[in-house]
């Protein structure tokens, strides 16, 4: 363990100063600024990862998705084709890239690139986490809110599964996630240096 | 020094990753139990919408409560989970008490962190009320992405901010001894 910490070199300190406050702060712009204007295309991305997902487990493949004004929308082949199609808010579910950017952005020396290397894999990690969260929100919506259909189709245990773990990402999953990729992958020590 | 301070940055991150998720799932299944949320989390919000009412009136807005909503002739919010600062709370209590420090400085800071906090969240309620009354169109952008990221931004800073004292602090005390007492052998 000793060997562990000798061998790995020293990790920039973060200081909780003017700039630190600066970095932040400039990081949240451009976070908010790329979000705004890459939504769209966004939606559409993670829409795609999901419908591959949950068709990859369906048998037979049935669920269609597509991502337009700020929702995913909703599809099944054997939906009646006069029934509405439910939309389910995008922006809820990946907003926290914006938190992404702004805690990345406070990292010391942000844009060094090693630094940007591991905001683009901590960006490719959170694509995953919200595919994943709209899957957990497609199988919660099937399981609980398409009334004797459902009922059929998923057991006791699986609706509250399914419900539960989308029900996690709302309250708590979606805010952690951000500062758990940024504090497991970015390289920074608290600011407080040991004297002596 | 403990065991764990002796091991490298990434072995001690990962540890406080480890100790942060599984308390963030038992805060989760606490504040998601039904009788909690009935009778802690529901009274909590009500009284957040009735500080915001207060608050609103102060500043000349013509507002009601009842339950957790707060009504305007041109306006009215529901304060909802999500909205009352309480996943903000998870996620500050679940990293306090993952990072390693004494009881009692967790406690402190715990208490500190929840009420700036509920403060942080107040401005959020207050504003958003604002901006839905008197700029409908600002609304949904302020509600879902401004104020949510700095609400959970405020929190991660609080957190930073309590670390990095509670760093300090340590460090203090391991020099007064590293000083004061007979010398360690490393």
């Amino acid at each position: 363990m000793a060997r562990a910490a000798a061998a790995e070199p020293p990790r920039p300190r973060l200081r909780l100063d003017g700039a630190a406050a600066a970095r932040l702060a400039a990081g949240f712009a451009l976070g908010l600024a790329f979000w705004f204007a890459f939504s769209a295309p966004y939606e559409r991305a993670v829409a795609a990862g999901a419908q591959a997902l949950t068709r990859l487990v369906e048998r037979p493949a049935t669920t269609s998705l597509a991502a337009s004004e700020g929702e995913f929308r909703l599809d099944r082949s054997d939906f009646p084709a006069d029934s509405p199609r439910p939309g389910l808010p995008a922006a809820d579910l990946h907003f926290n890239f914006v938190l992404l950017a702004a805690l990345f952005a406070l990292t010391p020396r942000p844009l060094q690139g090693a630094n940007l290397a591991r905001f683009g894999a901590a960006a490719a990690i959170l694509y995953g986490v919200h595919v994943a969260a709209l899957c957990a929100q497609i199988q919660s919506l099937y399981a609980t809110s398409l009334g004797p259909w459902s009922e059929a189709h998923y057991g006791a245990v699986s609706r509250n599964l399914w419900a539960g773990a989308f029900h996690f990402y709302q309250v708590a999953g979606r805010f952690a996630a951000p500062f758990v990729l940024w504090w497991g992958l970015s390289r920074f020590e608290l600011g407080a240096a040991k004297k002596g | 020094m403990t065991r764990e301070e002796d091991s490298s940055p990434r072995r001690r991150s990962l540890l406080f990753l480890a100790r942060f998720a599984v308390l963030l799932v038992v805060f989760y299944f606490l504040v998601a139990w039904r009788p909690v949320n009935d009778a802690a989390i529901v009274p909590f919000t009500a009284g957040i919408a009735r500080v915001s009412a207060a608050i609103l009136s102060v500043l000349g807005e013509d507002v009601t409560v009842s339950g957790t909503e707060i009504r305007s002739p041109r306006f009215a919010v529901n304060i909802e989970n999500g909205c009352n600062g309480v996943e903000t709370a998870l996620l500050f209590g679940a990293a306090v008490l993952a990072f390693p420090a004494p009881w009692k400085r967790r406690l402190l800071g715990l208490a500190a962190g929840f009420a700036a906090i509920q403060i942080i969240n107040l401005l959020r309620v207050v504003s958003l009320f604002w901006v839905g009354a008197h700029r409908p169109a600002l609304f949904t952008a302020s509600h879902t992405v401004l104020w949510q990221s700095i609400v959970v931004l405020c929190g991660v800073l609080l957190f930073l901010v309590w670390a990095t004292r509670e760093q300090r602090a340590r460090a203090a005390v391991t020099s007064a001894s590293d000083g004061d007492g007979p010398r360690r052998r490393r």
